[in-house]
């Protein structure tokens, strides 16, 4: 199952309690498809650069989660079709990592010579220098 | 006749900061990354003008942009 991340807007004036079934109805949507929750991160009210729907406020949630694909079908037809959520947006993080994990083998590998080279000289000099001796 | 004297510019060196601090995969919930990138009339500044390496200006330009999605930034300066 890939790693995905979900950000979502849901509607600052809606009343609480529709927020709170209505986050908990997408939790389900993913946990039911046999996915499971990685992280919550409820960034609250915040100001949007631009107004959604006549609203200028808008409470953020990111959450990170591993699910099937299906799941994800699901979880845009919820978003899309109620009300409180002003947008919504998911990321394949194994996608937009995968780039991310090959540069930092290779930054990690390139490293690891740096300093295997600077050993091997080191030693080489130690030895010049004891022949002297 | 030519004058003698030229003006002459001392040009900064553009680093890419993407390449100097190893930042490998930028992040659109990043903002403060993100706004050193987009001046006040919200367009994204060339690399011309920023000296960012093609593959971090790409990375840089779709974080921009889902940024923009999420309302975190302006599309147009306000």
């Amino acid at each position: 199952m890939p790693l995905y991340e979900l950000g979502i807007i849901v509607d600052p004036e809606a009343p609480p309690e529709d927020e709170a079934s209505t986050m908990e109805r997408l939790e389900g949507i993913i946990t039911d498809a046999g996915g499971e929750m990685v992280d919550k991160d409820a960034r609250g009210r915040r100001q949007l650069a631009y107004p959604i729907k006549k609203k200028n406020y808008g409470v953020y949630h990111f959450w990170t989660f591993n699910a099937d694909g299906e799941a994800l079908d699901a979880l845009n037809f919820e978003m899309r079709t109620n009300d409180v959520v002003l947008r919504s947006l998911i990321l394949n993080m194994d996608r937009e990592l995968r780039r991310k994990r090959k540069m930092d083998a290779k930054q990690a590998a390139r490293a690891e010579k740096k300093a295997a080279k600077a050993a091997a000289k080191a030693e080489a000099a130690s030895a010049v220098e004891e022949e002297l001796t | 006749m030519r004058p003698h004297h030229k003006k002459r510019f001392r040009r900064r060196v553009k680093v890419c900061r993407f390449t100097v601090e190893k930042i490998n995969y930028i992040d659109y919930k990043d903002i403060e990354l993100l706004r050193e990138y987009t001046p006040t009339n919200g367009k994204i500044l060339p690399r011309r003008v920023t000296g960012t390496r093609p593959a971090f200006q790409h990375k840089l330009t779709r974080a921009i942009k889902r940024a923009r999605f999420m309302a975190l930034l302006p599309y147009t300066g306000a």
